[in-house]
């Protein structure tokens, strides 16, 4: 590699990731109990005058939940499209999404929690992705990609069935308000414990898809290939599987539905640093962080009554997408 | 390297066998693959290559082989570069990364290959031609004692089919095993040996004896005077 496109393959993803965390301190000094980010920076040492401290210790968990989610869900997404070598794989390709959905619409019925509701939603999310990988173990199929889209699809679908039974029999005047506005998405309840529980499944998920790095490239050319380059193909798939869909059961769970982050993150991230799995998810991640971010930002700026994120991020997601690809085809 | 040997292996899949085979092939032999479509070259191949699981006897080689598709069959969007160098991960399957010592001799193999001013350009944007140097150039990285090539010929135009075969040969001239099945005879017949492969049986032989006009006539059920597949004079 010459040093001019090296020097571009390293800078780019750590100037994202840079950028992503420039994006955060801009949002905590605008708007309500605003600080300078040099306070901040202070708060964040313990040396913050108080005023520092109170915007970060209330606007602080709930900034941190929007990036992981940001980051986690186009993570995931960048993941899946390389292993299904598929642009339109997204994170809630093995029905990760439907199966939180319904763990928090059950948990919701029952009464729960906010703390309970988010791991009813982890739990579910998980259960639906191992249902799909599982259901795609068991069919002797000679395209595993296939095998693993339908059974995501049945594993979705399954879940949504579910799902609409919790609504249909939820009370409609306090339980069905909570289920809907759960589904729609929102960073509001992240409490610091939330955000960082998030945080801790998201970081060992993004360790192994980034770890797995130029073999995420190897099993994207297929299983043939990546055993004839002495990969072991099958358990490694279903680890960089396993991994993304881990990170996007944490995003779901604090956030609920947010859907365009993993379709939009990874397509901009492809249009700056290429297709190499190592350098395409964390710049990835970095670009789902700041989209969430500026998302939930236009959450709150209009007026007292919130926004759902995952209204905003459909409104703006959709139509960016559609640029992005207008923009990509054109290129090429 | 001890070279490749089979013994009594029936290769095939559910509904297809081929006869058991017993065959030792020495480092540094290119053997050449004949037979009609549907025959078994792939599924030879493949079992070869340890991609299917032999029905019953066994295949011994040196080291893990090299397998490459047909041209065309490998797609990826990253860069060609990149590409050659992935021929390193047997060695690298655990560690971090690849390694600039990899990127350097990913280089090198372009460069031997002559197709170095493409290491920059995403592999899907290159032709046919130029992808089949590009991956035999991944062979050279990948250094594996035994390469299984599925019509490494096809799709491919004189020129680089010719390159094509000049690449094949300086990867046996380093000691490599190579089995190549292909339709274009005219290769088969440059080849050290020719396994023919048809319903009826299996032969091997010196491309002399394998690649007469009865033979020819035989597998393939046409009357030529050339290759069935351009015409071209054998041998």
């Amino acid at each position: 590699m010459d040093p001019l496109s090296r020097l571009r393959a390293t800078l780019l993803p750590t100037g994202l990731v840079l950028l992503a965390l420039a994006g955060a301190l801009a949002v905590l000094a605008t708007g309500p109990l605003a600080a300078t980010p040099d306070a901040l920076l202070a708060a964040m040492i313990g040396r913050g005058a108080p005023e520092a401290e109170l915007a970060l210790a209330l606007r602080g968990p709930r900034l941190l939940a929007a990036l992981t989610c940001g980051a986690a869900l186009a993570g995931a997404g960048a993941g899946f499209q390389i292993l299904f070598r598929n642009p339109l794989a997204s994170p809630d390709l093995l029905g990760v999404s439907s199966g939180a959905g319904l763990g928090a619409a059950v948990a919701l019925l029952l009464g729960a929690g906010a703390a309970l509701v988010q791991g009813a939603a982890f739990v579910g999310g998980l259960a639906a992705g191992a249902l799909a990988l599982a259901c795609a173990a068991l069919t002797r199929s000679g395209d595993d990609r296939l095998a693993l889209i339908l059974c995501g699809i049945v594993a979705g679908a399954l879940a949504s069935a579910g799902l609409g039974l919790v609504v249909v029999v939820a009370e409609p005047y306090s339980q069905l308000p909570s289920i809907t506005y759960w589904l729609l998405g929102s960073f509001t309840r992240a409490t610091l414990t939330e955000a960082v529980g998030a945080l801790v499944p998201v970081g060992l998920g993004a360790g192994v898809l980034i770890w797995l790095g130029f073999r995420l490239d190897i099993l994207s050319l297929g299983d043939e290939q990546a055993r004839s380059l002495g990969l072991p193909a099958r358990p490694m798939r279903l680890l960089a599987l396993a991994a993304a869909a881990l990170m996007t059961s944490s995003a779901v769970a604090v956030a609920g539905v947010v859907g365009w982050i993993g379709l939009l993150g990874p397509h901009a991230a492809r249009l700056i640093v290429g297709e190499q799995a190592g350098r395409l998810i964390p710049a990835a991640m970095s670009i789902g962080a700041i989209f969430a971010l500026v998302i939930d930002r236009l959450a709150t700026a209009f007026g007292p009554s919130e926004i759902p994120v995952g209204l905003l991020s459909a409104a703006i997601g959709a139509p960016a997408f559609l640029m992005l690809f207008v923009a990509t085809s054109r290129r090429s | 390297m001890s070279g490749l040997r089979l013994e009594g292996l029936v290769a095939g899949r559910r509904g297809f066998r081929l006869p058991p085979l017993d065959l030792t092939v020495a480092p540094g032999e290119v053997l050449a693959l004949i037979g009609p479509n549907g025959a078994g070259k792939t599924t030879l191949l493949k079992t070869l290559a340890g991609l299917l699981p032999p029905m019953a006897g066994t295949v011994v080689h040196a080291g893990a082989p090299a397998w490459l598709p047909p041209p065309g069959a490998v797609s990826a969007g990253f860069s060609t570069l990149h590409l050659t160098a992935l021929g390193r991960a047997p060695l690298r399957r655990w560690s971090p990364g690849l390694t600039a010592e990899d990127i350097g001799t990913a280089r090198a193999a372009l460069a031997r290959l002559d197709v170095d001013d493409l290491a920059d350009r995403p592999f899907n944007r290159l032709s046919s031609g130029q992808q089949q140097l590009v991956l035999i150039a991944r062979l050279f990285v990948q250094d594996a004692p035994v390469c299984l090539l599925d019509e490494p010929l096809a799709l491919l135009d004189p020129a680089h089919a010719r390159a094509v075969e000049t690449a094949i040969r300086a990867l046996a001239a380093e000691g490599r095993i190579v089995v190549a099945s292909t339709h274009h005879l005219p290769f088969a017949a440059r080849c050290d040996r020719v396994l023919a492969i048809s319903p009826d049986g299996m032969e091997v032989e010196p491309p002399v004896r394998a690649l007469t006009p009865d033979r020819v006539r035989a597998l393939f059920g046409v009357e030529v005077t050339g290759c069935p597949c351009c015409g071209q004079a054998l041998g």
